[in-house]
């Protein structure tokens, strides 16, 4: 129970901080799930970020995976539950009064100054994640290939990562 | 608010948004899309600037996916709207990474799966580098904010700040930017 409470704790302070769209979780996430706490290992929480990506729901389901690695399924949903509770609940207090809240300037300029630092955030992800996790050549061509094929067309995703694991499967069994 | 009466009902909610969130695939901005299309254009349970409204604040904490779902369950229900339309949002999401983690955690060291994974690994890598992209085009495209966001890479890259201190302090140069501009003008 106690390590129920601890992981709520963990993801509600996460909850607060995450702005901007979700890619910011990724360098929290990283750093306190591997880094910090090591509920994950690299490998673990990269797989988790590609299970993440095959369904419909916002990045942050990887909370729901790093829940279920440290607690089961009572850990993936405190962990779900609490992740989203800041950001629901900044989300109905505003809708209750939104014209008001528009007009505050304060908060837009905060805003503008987060949302280019978030960018940069993300860069700094993929370079550290790519930093311990990029091995060989086989894996910078998988990387030009994937890049090439998100940026420029419109394949899904899901579809990219599902076609790279036959891929990695074919490379290692043939 | 002299309203007309929301004939909207909490279950017509829950089922249209476990319905986006089963079959919304592309997440984020095609959620969004999908939202737009199924509650503004077809059943037209809000129009299109409260839309947008909702939209613009989805974008402070949070994924907008998500949180365009709570804005249009409270603006038609309330709060019991709202949240019910984030958890039947997040509801067949959350089953489907619970059944994925189950298998992953238990079937891991097979090793049929491991280079399965293995093959995904640098495309995890790409997926960031394009939403880096996307999101650079879209917040950091001045050479003020292409700054901002360089500084924040180097800071979180190169010399380890976290995360959480780097959004806060940018946050503060936002506002003090801000604040800057007001006593010019």
């Amino acid at each position: 129970m106690a390590g129920i409470l601890k992981l709520c704790w963990i993801f509600l302070k996460i909850g607060v901080i995450f702005f901007g769209g979700g890619y910011v979780l990724i360098p929290l996430l990283h750093r306190i799930m591997v880094d910090q706490l090591h509920w994950l290992t690299l490998q673990e929480f990269l797989d988790g970020v590609a299970l993440s990506q095959l369904t419909p729901g916002p990045l942050a389901m990887l909370a729901t995976f790093s829940g279920y690695k440290a607690a089961g399924f009572l850990g993936a949903l405190a962990a779900t539950v609490c992740i989203f509770l800041p950001c629901t609940a900044l989300m109905l207090l505003i809708s209750s009064r939104y014209e008001r809240f528009r007009r505050i300037e304060a908060v837009n300029h905060f805003l503008d100054g987060i949302l280019p630092a978030v960018v940069g955030l993300v860069f700094a992800a993929a370079f550290n994640l790519g930093r311990t996790s990029l091995a060989s050549t086989r894996d910078f061509i998988l990387l030009g290939a994937g890049f090439a094929v998100l940026q420029f067309t419109a394949i899904a995703p899901m579809a990219v990562i599902l076609g790279a694991a036959v891929v990695g499967l074919l490379l290692h069994f043939s | 608010m002299e309203k007309e009466i929301n004939k909207v009902t909490l279950p017509q909610i829950a089922a249209t948004f476990f319905m986006i969130g089963a079959t919304g695939f592309g997440g984020g901005m095609a959620i969004v899309a999908l939202v737009e299309r199924r509650c503004v254009l077809e059943k037209k349970w809000l129009n299109h600037d409260e839309f947008m409204h909702g939209l613009a604040f989805g974008q402070i904490l949070g994924p907008f996916s998500l949180n365009i779902s709570t804005f249009v369950g409270y603006y038609l229900r309330g709060s019991v709207g709202g949240i019910l339309a984030a958890a039947s949002f997040i509801a067949p999401s959350f089953l489907l990474v619970s059944a994925l983690s189950y298998l992953y955690f238990r079937f891991h060291e097979v090793p049929e799966l491991k280079s399965a994974l293995l093959g995904s690994n640098p495309i995890v890598i790409a997926l960031i580098v394009v939403a880096g992209i996307g999101m650079a085009k879209r917040k950091a495209a001045g050479l003020e904010t292409a700054a901002v966001a360089a500084a924040a890479f180097a800071a979180s890259a190169l010399f380890g700040v976290s995360a959480l201190t780097v959004l806060i302090l940018a946050g503060c140069w936002g506002l003090w930017k801000g604040w800057f501009a007001g006593r010019v003008r």
